[in-house]
């Protein structure tokens, strides 16, 4: 049996149309080991992963269990053969017990009896040192207990591969360190580990070997010994050496030399027939009158009760042009609302916001279409594009009164202006017409990060504007938001301590609807506990 | 084992495919509807004959088939802008009737003015008041979240209660027999058909060419400049304007037109109120052009008929025309089955059920391809 790895991939190829997602890929999977793929966004990791899992089939090659070949059709077929997935968004059920969930759908006797299924998950639970109450309801939990709960679904249906695809999006720094653990464990109780991730630091420290996936095809598999430090891995991960150090001060104050991209979204942007937008070489246009103060964004006791959620109270912070805060906290503790009241979606039940010197109401009611307000929601496909049409119509989405003159649309300029702001972002496929799916989350972040820029807003919400990009896109969403900052203000929501330092000169902790604290990313002292800060388990004094 | 096929989902749509695909579902669908027809004793194959020859077979079905063709094509054209919104209004059938009543109010009420005014003020009569009907289900669903399909719904039986209250009521025809009818319209708002025999007569043209022209055109009326143009402002509306633009996007993702600070509840108002004025003069031009005056026999249902016909076309505009045309036929062919076999009048909406169910089935493979299992 130790002849064969628990799960060999041969020849992997899969086709979208003329799109190649995964090409002759070979993997070895093997049981007590935990193995890190790594690529940047769109190189098929997911795909891949996909295939493993039994929701797509390849177009060529073979799986094999054991030595025997199978052919998954289903996830049904993969779950047979002990293949298991823990996807980003959990799929439990809120209102019944912890027990209850893992249990569900899991074929057994027609009578069950609480206190056994009790007692069978606890004792998995143990076993694994994934620490949950079975009794709990799954809706009172935090984002890593459920988490647990997925992997405990898994384990008790006895999976043998576990798939786990950017696990610590959702987790505060002690619940990665947790699960980290607790991977650990499984791995040394004989299952194998798949881990999908872009932060090179929680590879480095829980992967025992790493695969590089580049443009559908696997073009680095080593040891993890033999990787000595992160700008090794990042070197080899993007096939050159890019950055210095991830995180910290890539950014030097360097003027990026314009490409031809940016020439021409320049020369669309100065050519629109009302050339009002200051920064795109327009005449100076008769925008409205802004109060000069400086504060961007201004909020004063502001509270709001969240449908059927927390919500958050008395938020007090202000931003002025040329600032960036970041507000930090694990993702739940009111931050969305918050989001939402700010950009104008939602009603605050008390205190003030104020945005560019004006009361909301007013600033709302003549919402100034540029030098106004750029929102990078976190719900790329949700929230901020339209998965089924064009890019050229997901540009249009917030760019649309740019581009529209007595109320008509100009389409030939917005096609344009698309293709440049494919060439200056860099984003794949190249094509205007291609539709808003069929980009992987990181090239469709990039249209976002550029359309919301477009119309150089002078206060910015981002929030997790990087999560689940590779490090390449992640550095550029920082540079263009860096670049932004000169002219606004900006409000980073994120649950990535990295990402806050890296950009923040404040930093705002949030729990459970209440700021925390609020300090200079200067302060060190303060900087190191806001991990604890996001747990709730640090003063605020 | 199990079959020796299975389901495999398409990366790239059909190109020609497409079209096999829907002539072999509609083939499916006449096959069905001969099984039906021998099942009740009637010969199937005949009868199948007999819908086809009368829709499309003859020269006068065209112009009986257009005629028919002009309330569904204008009706579908609404439903399709509301279905663009993701707005299920399936009340095109009373925004038909109010739209109706509007016009004839209108025409009975300022009968003596001249005709340069009384046509168009019927016309534009007829589509405020179904405007206005289908806004009400729009307010009842953006101010108090009422389900716009159950609203629009109840909301035709209301309509054709109303018709039939005035027609038997405020509106008969003293003169008419005690027969639920309004007075008959006056010439100058009874929209005219597209072939005039007498004036090419006149003109010189040969009485057989006109004869022959007489039976092409058969009744079909200038309504049908009014599908032209509104087709093609609805396709401009669509592809060039900025508002046509936020329906496509907001039907698309309701929650990214939110967040783009799309206009959502007064886009919804917008496309009722335009399907509601296209149903109401699809219903006015029906009425003035082929009764003349108000009978309840203008309620056959088109108004459904336009929503089958929107799915079909997928909510495009040229194939709202192909398939109006399509379903106006197949209108036109049973009653030619009901005359010769003696089958009841639902049989047409049977037909319908049955066109709409096989063609939507068969879009099934539009998407999934059958492929042969190897072992």
């Amino acid at each position: 049996m130790e002849d064969f790895p628990l799960i060999r991939l041969e020849g992997i190829s899969k086709y979208f149309g003329k799109v190649r997602a995964n090409s002759h890929i070979d993997l070895d999977i093997r049981a007590g080991r935990i193995k890190a793929l790594l690529g940047e966004n769109g190189a098929g990791k997911s795909t891949l992963m996909s295939i493993l899992a039994g929701r797509l089939e390849p177009d060529t090659g073979r799986i094999s269990v054991e030595g025997q070949i199978r052919r998954f059709r289903s996830p049904k077929d993969a779950h047979l053969a002990g293949i298991g997935m823990v996807y980003q968004h959990f799929m439990l059920v809120d209102t019944m017990s912890v027990a209850e969930n893992v249990l569900l759908g899991h074929e057994g006797g027609f009578m069950i009896s609480p206190a056994q299924m009790r007692e069978r998950v606890r004792k998995l639970a143990e076993r694994y040192g994934l620490a949950v109450d079975p009794t709990a309801s799954v809706g009172s939990l935090s984002m890593g207990e459920r988490q647990r709960v997925e992997i405990l679904k898994l384990l008790c249906r006895e999976c043998r591969v576990l798939i786990f695809d950017e696990p610590t999006a959702v987790l505060t720094p002690v619940e990665s360190e947790q699960l980290f653990t607790a991977m650990r464990r499984m791995a040394a109780q004989g299952k194998a580990i798949v881990f999908i991730s872009h932060k090179l630091p929680e590879v480095l420290s829980v992967a025992d070997e790493v695969a590089i996936l580049r443009r559908g095809e696997v073009v680095d598999a080593f040891e993890r010994s033999q990787v000595p430090d992160e700008a090794e891995l990042a070197r080899r991960m993007l096939g050159r050496s890019l950055f210095k150090e991830p995180g910290q001060a890539a950014f030097t104050g360097e003027t990026e030399e314009s490409g031809q991209g940016a020439r021409d979204l320049q020369q669309v942007m100065s050519e629109l027939p009302i050339a009002r937008i200051r920064g795109w070489g327009g005449r100076a246009g008769r925008g409205r009158r802004i109060a000069q103060a400086d504060s961007v964004l201004s909020l004063d006791g502001l509270s709001c009760r969240g449908a059927g959620t927390a919500g958050f109270s008395k938020v007090s912070f202000a931003i002025a042009k040329g600032q960036i805060l970041a507000l930090v906290g694990v993702a739940g503790n009111g931050q969305k609302e918050l989001v939402e009241v700010i950009c104008g979606l939602r009603r605050p039940d008390a205190g003030s916001l104020k945005l560019l010197g004006q009361d909301y109401r007013e600033f709302f009611s003549d919402l100034p279409e540029q030098n106004g307000l750029g929102y990078i929601p976190e719900d790329r496909r949700g929230v901020a594009s339209c998965p089924e049409l064009s890019l050229v119509d997901n540009f249009l989405l917030t760019a649309r009164k740019l581009f529209s003159h007595r109320g008509l649309l100009d389409r030939k300029r917005a096609l344009r202006a698309t293709r440049a702001l494919i060439a200056d972002h860099n984003i794949i496929p190249g094509n205007p017409q291609a539709r808003g799916r069929e980009l992987s989350g990181g090239n469709l972040q990039k249209l976002i990060v550029g359309r919301e820029l477009l119309r150089n807003p002078r206060c910015i919400v981002a929030e997790n504007p990087t999560q689940g990009l590779d490090v390449a896109a992640t550095e550029e969403v920082w540079r263009r938001l860096r670049v932004a900052r000169e002219s606004s203000g900006i409000l980073l929501v994120t649950g990535d301590i990295a990402e806050a330092l890296a950009l923040a000169d404040y930093i705002a902790v949030i729990y459970r609807g209440k700021l925390v604290d609020l300090f200079s990313a200067a302060n060190q002292e303060k900087v190191d506990q806001i991990g604890l800060m996001m747990a709730g388990s640090a003063s605020a004094d | 084992m199990m079959s020796g096929w299975r389901i495999v989902s398409r990366t790239e749509p059909r190109e020609w495919g497409s079209v096999v695909i829907f002539a072999a579902a509609f083939a499916l669908s006449l096959l069905i509807c001969g099984l039906l027809l021998q099942v009740q004793g009637k010969d199937g194959a005949l009868g199948v004959g007999l819908l086809l020859s009368g829709g499309f077979g003859h020269l006068y079905s065209y112009g009986e088939t257009l005629l028919k063709a002009i309330p569904i094509f204008l009706c579908s054209l609404g439903v399709a802008l509301c279905f663009r919104l993701q707005i299920w209004n399936i009340g095109a059938e009373g925004q038909y009737v109010i739209g109706t009543l509007g016009g004839t109010w209108f025409v009975l009420t300022f009968a003596s003015l001249p005709g340069w005014l009384l046509l168009p003020g019927m016309l534009i009569s007829a589509m405020l008041a179904g405007g206005f009907w289908a806004c009400v289900s729009a307010v009842l669903r953006q101010r108090f979240g009422m389900n716009e399909i159950i609203s629009t719904l109840m909301l035709n039986y209301i309509g054709i209660e109303i018709l039939k209250y005035l027609i038997y009521g405020p509106w008969r025809d003293p003169a008419a027999m005690n027969f639920p009818v309004s007075p008959y319209f006056s010439d100058s708002a009874v929209i005219a058909q597209i072939w005039n025999s007498s004036f090419w007569l006149d003109f010189g043209l040969s009485e057989n060419i006109v004869d022959v022209m007489a039976q092409l055109c058969g009744r079909a009326h200038w309504g049908i400049l009014s599908c032209l143009i509104a087709g093609c402002l609805c396709s401009f509306f669509l592809q060039k304007t900025r508002l046509g633009y936020e329906i496509t996007a907001a039907g698309s993702n309701a929650k990214a037109a939110r967040f783009a600070g799309i206009p959502y509840s007064r886009l919804v108002i917008l496309v009722m109120f335009i399907c509601g004025a296209l149903a109401g003069l699809a219903g006015i031009q029906e009425c003035s052009a082929t009764l003349e005056r108000l009978e309840p026999h203008i309620v056959v249902g088109y108004g459904y008929t336009a929503v089958v016909v929107a799915w079909l076309a997928k909510l495009r505009t040229v194939r709202i025309a192909f398939f109006a045309i399509i379903l106006a036929g197949l209108r036109v062919g049973v009653e030619n089955v009901q005359l010769e076999l003696q089958v009841s009048n639902s049989f047409a909406n049977t037909l319908e059920g049955i066109i709409l169910i096989t063609v939507l089935a068969g879009q099934f493979f539009n998407d999934y391809s059958l492929k042969r299992k190897f072992s």
